[in-house]
């Protein structure tokens, strides 16, 4: 499986992650010590002593993982997987000013039409499916009280 | 063997036709809310609780006791059909149950192993329990402080094994991971911790919404790049008929579910550690046995050491419960609040003043697992058809349970948020080749450990003296160093011809 | 002519108008408040809970006595922050109609994390009433090698320690108060936090501790089944029923008797209106007057009904808090 074009790292995310891991290490030892204490005579280990000792252990990983990180491949990365995250960061986003179900439910709607280019009566199927599922389950029956958004607020309140 | 008879009395108060209704209904209801992912037995109960009131307190309790129980089971579906875990026990069944499911097509099969696991493992601990229940709840009580920092050290050291191929990796993963856990409120000190002065993190990180979002929403970022994979024919074999397992497969998962029913009983007894820890100690005790595939790759003995051990711990937690009072866990505890509302007082005294109604409790979960299993057994077919659909639709409408769920767990969008970042961060390690089966493991565990450690220290006032003066500790500190020292000495062992080396297979 | 006409419209106008402003002087003297849309009542811990099921029952019995005007209570529990956010929340309620619909339950046990960990403030709040008092004692276990605590205090003067577990919240408050009292350090006396007293009890169940701080309703049964005997009485009065045995501390040797108010309450948003808190304020004592809450809370959990309607509860919580800043330094 000779791929003469896949990339050995230069400087990607396999050197990022044990950068960001180290950095992360360093400022809990650091707030472990200073802040939170480490042993106490009679008590024994105090709130900073585990999370510093593991901050070490990570410390030597992130090390390790980094110098190891040169000899490995990059990952692979598809451009569309990332359209799934974006989707629900939008729906995060349009739940303050529509509500949760309503901003779940145009994105289902968005996505099979728009995006997957799914025929109506997919769409709609589909579509019934899960709003059944979660407004039967979570909504009437569990009685979760799902956000309803500024303009809902504005107009009912 | 007055227990016996005693058991059976309650099952005369079982046998109304009012009874045996609300066990069902306990059953379906627990298994749905199970097999939500999001929705874990703590949130289902509790949330189902208010739907008991209706009923006088008998039916009440049973049907609240089978859906605690019937939760266990549901777990496991979207954990083998999705991999995407209902609840956190079930996330070592997604491990072998997935890919059995789709890379072996063996999908009722799956779902059959880990149903007749589970009713294997939950038998065990209802037998256990009829029996010995209060001899055994003070079994639990012995495991104080020392005694379980031992006991989680050892559990720690099989986290070893699931590792995966890159040690150096996993170790970082494992590590970031448990500082993510010491974020919020330490309860020995009463002051936060790491909260870097946002007032969300003074609670920490919340597990469920992590757990979606780690596994669940990772597995759906990933997703993305099957959805134009045409689904193969998995669509044979609908039936019930073609789900059954063969005899070979049966014999195969008998072992492993009746040595982790006994581990996960005894496990669901301990303080704090509850159905998952029991789980994953079930899935790394099966490691040391052979399994007739590699774990990891769809072997029935995978799910089988899983689902039987986190039933187990289901009815080993009522031991406590039950008997002293004292709720194993966070679901414990609504159980608790629960009975406890109905005038019913869980404790040293309830087998005296109410033998009716606890020895209809436990009646009731024999036949709670009875129905749960005929149940989810007929349902597979149906659960099937779940795979047959096409990806490019399952990924909105997943997507869309994640965020649903996660949300309900607080009712708030904090959930989302964190079940949304911890999904990216999955996905990213997934994809970098950080192995994620530990992560889960180190977020329960690493808590546990630490708090006992500290209060340890407490009581020996700083000195290492406890751990092994205690005959329990004393045992498991043993078994510890034992392990450690295992791979160092080994090669030693060898040369002394203590030890054959298998060799390898061509 | 003209004028007599521009006289009459005068007139005419200031008739139509004067109306309106005898209503609003009568509204602002006799405006009764009574809830005219669903109430949001927000608990700040996990269902199943000691505060959740104090809701519940306070909303079930409003609900049956018709004490909400016909309206729902929606309960919501929130407990990111560990309910702080909650909190913070029901504090910056806007104005009108939402803050005089908003409801929260508020305890001992809340407002010492929020006056320690953040900004938050009692100020921020309308207190509305307080329903229950609760006090606490000190046990022993069936394996524990003191039999009173006068040995357990001898022991410690002689060079020896003992160790207490509680729960978080208020017993550690009250373990600050009698190593105090005292005067023994944290090291003589040492003091584990549980996450909840089940845990506590367990430990010493188990003689892994030598004394448990726990309140009656906690450890009722485990004393009735001889699991445990008190040992300590943390109240100015002894206790009844079975804990009747456990002496105060001013009893034992030359010091002065240690008790810790713990205590539940109900507050509502700062910006609620002052018709609007009464009218809860009323409701509440209507719940603490019936005898389903005597029974079904009070009883059974064994708190001390110890009503205050809500200017008496603004006092009480106010010097409440204003204590305990003190005795953290704030």
């Amino acid at each position: 499986m000779t791929n003469t074009e896949r990339k050995t790292s230069g400087f990607g995310i396999n050197q990022i992650i044990p950068i960001v891991a180290a950095v992360m290490s360093i400022a809990f030892i650091w707030l472990g010590l200073n802040k939170y204490g480490f042993w106490h005579s009679a008590k024994g280990p105090m709130p900073g002593f585990f999370p510093v000792v593991i901050s070490v252990a990570m410390l030597f990983a992130s090390i390790l993982a980094f110098v190891f990180s040169f000899k490995e491949e990059a990952p692979v990365f598809p451009v569309a997987n990332w359209l799934v995250p974006l989707s629900v960061a939008c729906i995060i986003g349009a739940t303050f000013l529509i509500g949760l179900i309503p901003s779940v439910a145009v994105y289902v709607l968005v996505w099979l039409k728009a995006y997957e280019k799914c025929t109506w009566k997919t769409t709609l199927i589909t579509f019934a499916a899960i709003m059944a599922v979660v407004i039967g389950c979570f909504v009437l029956w569990l009685g979760v009280p799902f956000p309803k958004g500024l303009i809902y607020n504005a107009l009912f309140s | 063997m007055e227990n016996i008879e005693l058991l059976l009395q309650g099952f005369a108060v079982l046998f109304t036709f009012q009874n045996i209704l609300a066990t069902i209904l306990g059953a379906v209801l627990g298994l749905i809310i199970g097999a939500m992912p999001g929705i874990g037995s703590l949130a289902g109960v509790a949330l189902l609780l208010p739907l008991t009131y209706k009923f006088n307190p008998t039916t009440a309790i049973i049907m609240l006791g089978s859906l605690y129980y019937a939760n266990m089971y549901g777990g496991a579906f979207s954990a083998i059909l999705l991999n995407i875990p209902g609840d956190s026990p079930a996330v070592m069944t997604s491990l072998d149950g997935y890919p059995m499911a789709t890379v072996k097509k063996r999908p009722g099969q799956a779902l059959l192993t880990s149903n007749l696991s589970s009713f294997i493992g939950g038998l065990i601990g209802m037998i256990i329990l009829t029996f010995t229940g209060p001899a055994l709840a003070n079994v639990g009580l012995k495991f104080g402080p020392a005694e379980m920092t031992a006991l989680l050290l050892v559990a720690m050291t099989s986290i070893g094994w699931l590792v995966g191929e890159n040690p150096t990796r996993g170790v970082l993963l494992t590590m970031f991971v448990i500082m993510l856990a010491s974020m919020g409120m330490d309860t020995l000190s009463g002051s936060p911790r790491y909260d870097f002065g946002s007032i969300y993190l003074l609670g920490g990180i919340p597990f469920t919404p992590f757990v979606i979002g780690i596994v669940g929403f990772a597995q759906v970022i990933k997703l993305m790049e099957d959805r134009n994979i045409q689904t193969k024919a998995a669509a044979e074999k609908l039936t019930i008929r073609g789900s059954m397992i063969t005899r070979h497969d049966f014999r195969r998962l008998l072992p492993p579910a009746l040595r982790s029913g006994f581990l996960g009983t005894f496990v669901g007894v301990l303080p704090g550690a509850g159905a998952t820890t029991a789980a994953f100690l079930g899935y790394a005790t099966q490691k040391s046995f052979k399994s007739e595939e590699p774990l990891g790759t769809g072997a029935i003995e995978g799910i089988a050491a899983c689902e039987a051990a986190n039933n187990g711990a289901a009815a080993g937690a009522f031991a406590p419960l039950l008997a002293l009072g004292i709720p194993g866990s966070g679901t414990g505890a609504v159980l608790l609040g629960g009975l406890m509302m109905w005038g019913l007082n869980p404790g040293p005294l309830l087998f005296v003043n109410e033998p009716d109604f606890a020895w209809g409790l436990i009646a009731s979960l024999f036949l709670a697992n009875l129905i749960t299993l005929a149940i989810a057994w007929g349902v597979i077919p149906f659960l099937i058809k779940i795979l047959s659909v096409p990806t490019k639709l399952l990924i909105p409408c997943i997507t869309v349970v994640c965020i649903v769920g996660s949300y309900s767990t607080s009712n708030s969008m904090y959930g989302v948020l964190v079940m949304f970042l911890s999904g990216i961060l999955g996905y990213v390690m997934q994809k970098s080749r950080y192995a994620t089966p530990p992560v889960l493991l180190a977020f329960v565990l690493a808590p546990l450990l630490e708090s006992n450690m500290r209060k340890a220290f407490i009581i020996s006032r700083g000195s290492l003296n406890i751990f092994f003066a205690k005959p329990i500790s004393l045992v498991l500190m043993i078994a510890l160093f034992a392990i450690l020292l295992f791979p160092v000495v080994r090669p030693a062992l060898v040369k002394a011809g203590l030890i054959k080396i298998k060799e390898p297979k061509s | 002519m003209k004028k007599f006409l521009s006289l009459t419209a005068l007139a005419l106008v200031l008739g139509t108008v004067s109306p309106l402003f005898a209503e609003g002087a009568a509204e602002s003297s006799s405006a009764a408040f009574a809830p005219s849309k669903d109430i949001e009542w927000i608990v700040t811990s996990s269902p199943g809970g000691g505060s959740d099921i104090y809701t519940r029952v306070i909303t079930d019995i409003m609900t049956k006595g018709n004490l909400s005007g016909g309206q729902t209570f929606l309960v919501t529990n929130k407990t990111d922050g560990g309910g702080e956010v909650g909190r913070l929340m029901v504090s910056r309620v806007a104005a009108g109609k939402a803050a005089d619909h908003t409801l929260l339950t508020f305890n001992s046990g809340d407002l010492m994390p929020m006056v320690k960990n953040t900004a938050n403030r009692l100020e921020n709040f309308t207190p509305l009433a307080l329903m229950a008092v609760d006090k606490q004692l000190l046990f022993i276990g069936e394996m524990s090698k003191y039999k009173t605590f006068a040995e357990v205090i001898d022991a410690i003067k002689a060079g020896g320690n003992a160790v207490i577990a509680g729960s978080k919240g208020d017993d550690v408050a009250t373990y600050e108060l009698l190593i105090k009292e005292l005067g023994f350090t944290e090291n003589q006396l040492a003091f584990i936090t549980n996450d909840a007293t089940s845990a506590a009890i367990t430990s010493i169940l188990g003689g892994h501790v030598d004394l448990v701080l726990s309140k009656p309703a906690a450890a009722d049964q485990y004393v009735a089944a001889g699991k445990l005997t008190p040992v300590l009485a943390l109240s100015k009065t002894r206790f009844t029923g079975n804990l009747a045995s456990a002496p105060r501390l001013s009893e034992i040797g030359n010091y002065k008797d240690v008790e810790y108010p713990v205590w539940r309450g109900i507050v509502g948003p700062k910006s609620m209106s002052p018709a609007a808190a009464k009218y809860w304020s009323d409701a509440f004592k209507a719940v603490s007057d019936s005898a389903t809450w005597q029974k079904d809370y009070i009883g059974k959990y064994k708190l001390l009904a110890d009503f205050m309607p809500y200017e008496a509860a603004k006092t009480f919580m106010a010097e409440f808090e204003a204590g305990y800043l003190k005795s953290i330094g704030k």
